[in-house]
């Protein structure tokens, strides 16, 4: 027998019972070539190309996930950041080209298409500015559009200006989307040091530098590390950084053989493999479990912010060895109503924003799926914002804010949003102000670790 | 990714007949042009060299009982499939088989025989999955 019983027995159970899935299989579409001064003829041109290269995505994914018995849980299309080619257009223009996108996708057979987005770390062009203002409208009258812009940078600084504008962006999308849990705001999310082939959505987007079209995977399975790390028992942590980086190093290995096979059934490049341990709110998928597992009583109890560097730092070296084509964001994500185990350690009281701050500084990617009060003044947003760009931009790594201030609901409310979204507990938040810092407006400077040359 | 004079007189031939009555040496040499930017452009992206073997791996697990393997294989057989290795436990009542399966020279493909397997395990009450060996090959060899 060329492989062992339990080997073959260790790869049925993770697929099974252990919710190890490729996350996502993402196809990058440049739209760099769809541009017209006319906005029907560019709405015309942008609808022809997604179908055009993506009307079999679902299909070939499918296909594969059969041949290899590993369910891909998301099929998706990312595509060039919207400000870049259409920066000629308009607000009213950019809402247009939004429910086009939106379009293409239900033709296409997806649930979410990213890359509404604009990068501003160090200005705006008209175009840019016209597209952040076009977001409230554009997200809240389409249901499968997904918007990100970059406001900081370890090489730009952090752009004040375009935080002042997210907040009050985040603030009118809850406002208009209030009816449903302002659900709009799951949909955007505000970057630092954005990555240009991250495969999930909402924050995935084809970058510049991408070739024409392109395949990105993103794999999880918490689920996985977190029952290696109970069969390991009580062991150091030199021995459980060991099992971590081994059950890692098997999955990411699964993820580059899909990615590949699914990049060759479309017939065009493969581009990364995003190692990333995603929770989902199904049970033990969660990420927080791993940390209990790992010894911590509750997520939020200190040591957590240990346990999940060591975490992250395993991921990372394993997938590495794994996989020729590592990028993305690459590490544990610490979505809030997407795990489980998160939304007990805040309903408990264990779990403050404070400390889920502290744990984006050695994770990616950061303040994900927080819900937080309605009330919550913009300016507020705007220093959680900037708190969470300065930790990007001094540990040059990807940092990002996906907040949902939630129209009327309280500390202790609860919303609901069903699916891969789950359910998110309020989370409370200083009541302090740091209006006064954040409306000085302007850019912070660039550090001193931008200068590298 | 140069073309031959041969397969480039045979994408002009296949342009005329397209175009028709419009065809004009114009409008011909644009088309032919564009065939070849397409030509050249599948041919140098895909780098990826297909290692798939053609092998299955059919595991197998359930409660024990008498002529499992045999409806198993009888079933393999009407699809003209290879067993090319066969290993299994019994632990009380329960068994585990595996199977290395090739199914190159079976006239049908892995979704209909993953899907005939589907009904056969529904109807014996066990448990049968079919994959691929590359799923194997990638997570645990290197």
């Amino acid at each position: 027998m060329p492989y062992q019983f339990d080997e073959i027995l260790e790869t049925i159970r993770m697929t099974e019972t252990e919710n190890f899935d490729i996350r996502t299989v993402t196809l990058g579409i440049s739209l760099r070539d769809c541009v017209d001064r006319n906005i029907e003829v560019t709405k015309q041109k942008i609808f022809e190309k997604i179908i055009r290269y993506g009307k079999n995505h679902v299909k070939f994914a499918k296909e594969i996930e059969a041949q290899y018995g590993i369910s891909i849980a998301n099929k998706r299309v990312a595509v060039t950041p919207i400000s870049i080619p259409f920066d000629v257009f308009r607000r009213d223009d950019f809402v247009e080209i939004a429910k086009t996108l939106d379009k293409a996708a239900e033709e296409i057979g997806i649930d979410f298409i990213a890359g509404f987005s604009a990068l501003v770390q160090k200005g705006f062009t008209n175009g840019e500015l016209e597209l952040i203002k076009s977001i409230p409208f554009a997200l809240s009258e389409t249901k499968r559009v997904c918007s990100s812009v970059n406001v900081a940078s370890t090489k730009a600084g952090i752009n004040m200006d375009a935080i002042n504008l997210m907040s009050e962006v985040i603030k009118s999308l809850a406002e208009k989307t209030k009816d449903n849990g302002s659900i709009g705001c799951a949909k955007l999310v505000t970057y630092c040091n954005i990555p240009e082939d991250n495969p999930f959505v909402a924050g995935a987007f084809h970058g510049i530098s991408e070739p024409e079209v392109v395949i990105n995977v993103g794999i999880s399975g918490p689920g996985v590390v977190l029952d290696a790390i109970k069969e390991a028992g009580k062991v150091d942590l030199n021995t459980l950084a060991e099992v971590i980086k081994k059950i890692i190093f098997k999955i990411t290995r699964a993820g580059e053989l899909i990615g590949k096979s699914v990049a060759q059934k479309h017939n065009i490049p493969f581009g990364i493999v995003d190692i990333s341990l995603a929770p989902t709110p199904a049970k033990g998928d969660s990420i927080a479990d791993i940390l209990v597992a790992m010894g911590v009583e509750d997520v939020g109890a200190p040591g957590t912010t240990a346990a999940l560097a060591m975490l992250n730092d395993s991921v990372k070296k394993a997938g590495l060895m794994a996989s020729t084509s590592v990028g993305g964001l690459s590490g544990a994500f610490i979505p809030v109503s997407e795990d489980e185990g998160m939304i007990k350690a805040v309903e408990r009281g264990n779990l403050s924003l404070e400390k889920l701050e502290a744990m984006t500084c050695v994770c990616s990617v950061g303040l994900d799926m927080v819900a937080v009060p309605g009330d919550t003044p913009a300016t507020t947003l705007a220093g959680i914002i900037a708190d969470e760009c300065a930790i990007g931009v001094i540990n040059d790594k990807a940092t990002a804010v996906r907040i949902i201030p939630v129209h009327g609901k309280k500390v202790g409310d609860k919303v609901e949003y069903g699916g891969l979204l789950g359910s998110a507990p309020i989370m409370d938040v200083r009541k302090i102000s740091s209006e006064n810092f954040v409306l000085r407006g302007g850019r912070i400077p660039a550090p001193t670790r931008s200068l590298t040359n | 990714m140069k073309l031959t004079e041969d397969e480039i007189r045979k994408l002009t031939l296949e342009a005329i007949k397209e175009l028709g009555d419009k065809a004009t040496p114009d409008l011909v040499k644009s088309v032919v042009e564009k065939s070849i930017e397409n030509v050249s452009f599948q041919n140098t992206n895909i780098k990826q060299p297909d290692t798939s073997s053609g092998r299955i791996i059919l595991t197998s697990f359930g409660l024990n009982s008498s002529g499992i393997i045999a409806r198993i294989t009888t079933k393999l057989s009407e699809f003209q499939c290879d067993i090319r290795d066969l290993s299994q436990k019994i632990m009380d009542e329960f068994y585990t088989m595996i199977m290395v399966i090739d199914i190159t020279n079976s006239p049908n493909d892995l979704r209909e025989i993953q899907e005939e397997m589907k009904n056969l395990a529904a109807e014996m009450k066990v448990k049968i999955y079919i994959q691929h060996e590359d799923v194997f090959r990638y997570m645990h060899r290197i």
